[in-house]
């Protein structure tokens, strides 16, 4: 079998085997068929949620709108200050000194724990979500701005204040382009916290949409199938985001410029 | 006494300089917290500082359930992170050693991790009821990946003519992995450890706050004081994560990291 093949189709095997023995075992009734409802049954739940009221609206496309904006917003938020701050801890030692114990101490804390306070300041929703969401993103774009600007060779940044460049001009020639590499593998990671955050905080903080509200108030009513389809979307959507945005991302611009080889 | 300059400062010194450089921006963050909140500009919602700290003395040492949230809290830390480490070795050597269910498996592995830690609560819900065990298995789910695909990372990186050695002198089964891939996979394990017992400290509070029937977790203090809208003792709840999840990290791992790899000289001592 050629390589890539069998990359593509040992991986469907267990996934296969795994579905179709699931299917049998709920439809002979070996598993409880209301915690385990078989596969095909959650698709078609998931489905009808789409086709419910579809001229009008999607409800399954409402909740992922929802929380894909949400993500979105607080990832730019998160970004921009992000990228800021760790421009200033990567070129100045005294931020640094100030900065760093603060993130490793801020960093760890779960974003579903900051949801109560939140809650309380901002209310239910929105504000609450996008902020912790923005938070989450914030602590990783900092540190891998700090660590690229870090990593940039001094001699490239006197070569061009030799030249005349001022500071701000510095700053978008010399260390931005420099600390590509490192800054787009930190929106990822930003991005990818930002996620999970968003969903979390959705479970408690949500007033009526988005994937974790959806996943969240489907279990309190024991609708089984789109818990389990619900977590499936949100797999499908991590990989969607993953290989179409960042990936074509990296290709136009580190990998262009030959900073990282494919 | 003079003491020479070219030396680097040993005994205490240097220590308690490291801790206060650490402790310095803290001081200065509720200065400043403190003094705003005293000139009356921040709503009433937000506590100063000062209050933060008396609420967490009467919570520890007055009322005493601090003691109870946290005990609460680190046994079912404890049981999840020891099956997670179980787990992710065994998985994590299977999938080393066998090429056909690395090809097989290592992909589930990458969309398994993607699903937030969080996002499995609702099934563990309804699976195994809104007690512990939930939050267990939360915390189990947390760190195993982390620990499992660091594992396989660590074995695959060992130099394959360290195993043919070992294998000529007559190692095999666990022998070869007690002397030979363990000890060469261990710095890659250690990381994997490290970044699962973060995330396990973040599934366990939000599976404390989730869970229903839980009634002393760190996570559900902070859950709890919302219905009173107690922003005190959530601020309060939020300074205890932030500490024990720094503890964890320093203290755990790092003594294991200097009682095997940085003693074995695998990795430069920092």
């Amino acid at each position: 079998m050629p390589r890539n093949l069998r990359r593509i189709v040992l991986p469907l095997i267990p996934i296969g085997l795994g579905l179709a023995a699931w299917e049998v075992a709920a439809r002979l009734g070996t598993v409880n068929g209301a915690l385990f409802p078989p596969p095909s049954t959650i698709l078609r739940e998931v489905i009808g949620l789409h086709t419910r009221q579809w001229p009008e609206r999607s409800l399954l496309l409402a909740h992922v709108a929802a929380s894909l904006r949400r993500a979105a917003i607080a990832c730019l938020i998160g970004a921009g200050a992000g990228i800021v701050c760790g421009l200033l801890i990567g070129v100045s030692r005294w931020v640094r000194r100030l900065l760093d114990p603060l993130i490793t101490v801020l960093m760890p804390i779960p974003g579903i724990a900051l949801a109560p306070l939140f809650i309380v300041w901002m209310g239910f929703g929105d504000p609450t979500i996008i902020t912790i969401g923005a938070m989450a993103s914030f602590f990783p774009i900092t540190l891998g701005t700090a660590t690229g600007v870090r990593s940039i060779d001094p001699q490239l940044v006197r070569a061009a204040q030799t030249m005349g460049a001022r500071p701000l001009g510095t700053l978008i020639t010399v260390y931005l382009p420099w600390s590509a590499g490192h800054l787009l593998a930190a929106l990822k990671l930003g991005w990818a916290r930002c996620w999970r955050t968003v969903i979390a905080v959705e479970f408690v903080a949500a007033a009526s949409w988005g994937l974790g509200y959806m996943i969240w108030d489907a279990s309190e009513y024991i609708r089984t199938g789109v818990v389990y389809g619900g977590l499936a979307l949100l797999m499908l959507l991590y990989l969607l985001v993953e290989r179409g945005v960042f990936e074509s991302v990296e290709r136009l611009t580190v990998r262009r410029w030959g900073m990282i080889r494919s | 006494m003079s003491t020479d300059p070219t030396q680097p400062r040993t005994g205490w010194i240097a220590p308690a300089m490291a801790v206060s450089g650490f402790l310095l921006p803290f001081a200065l963050l509720a200065g400043a917290w403190e003094l705003l909140v005293r000139l009356g500009l921040p709503p009433a919602t937000v506590p100063a500082p000062s209050e933060i700290a008396c609420r967490l003395w009467r919570l520890a040492f007055v009322d005493g359930v601090l003691g109870r949230h946290l005990t609460g809290s680190l046994y079912r830390l404890g049981i999840g992170y020891a099956l997670a480490c179980g787990a992710g070795l065994l998985v994590g050597t299977a999938l080393a050693t066998h090429r056909i269910l690395r090809e097989m498996f290592s992909p589930i592995l990458s969309l398994l991790v993607s699903v937030p830690t969080i996002a499995w609560v609702p099934v563990l819900l309804l699976l195994m009821g809104l007690g512990d065990r939930t939050v267990i298995a939360a915390v189990f789910l947390g760190a195993v990946f982390a620990i499992a695909y660091h594992t396989l990372r660590g074995l695959e990186m060992i130099d394959p003519h360290h195993i043919r050695a070992a294998r000529i002198m007559g190692a095999s089964g666990p022998r070869l992995f007690v002397s030979v891939l363990l000890p060469g996979s261990l710095v890659s394990i250690l990381t994997g450890a490290r970044l699962g017992i973060g995330y396990a400290w973040r599934a366990l509070v939000g599976g404390e706050m989730l869970s229903a029937m839980i009634r002393w977790g760190i996570g559900k203090m902070i859950y709890q004081a919302r219905f009173w809208n107690d922003v005190t003792v959530m601020l309060a709840g939020l300074v205890v994560i932030g500490a024990c999840g720094l503890l964890l990290d320093r203290l755990l791992v790092r003594w294991v990291e200097r009682t095997t790899v940085e003693r074995w000289g695998v990795v430069m001592r920092r």
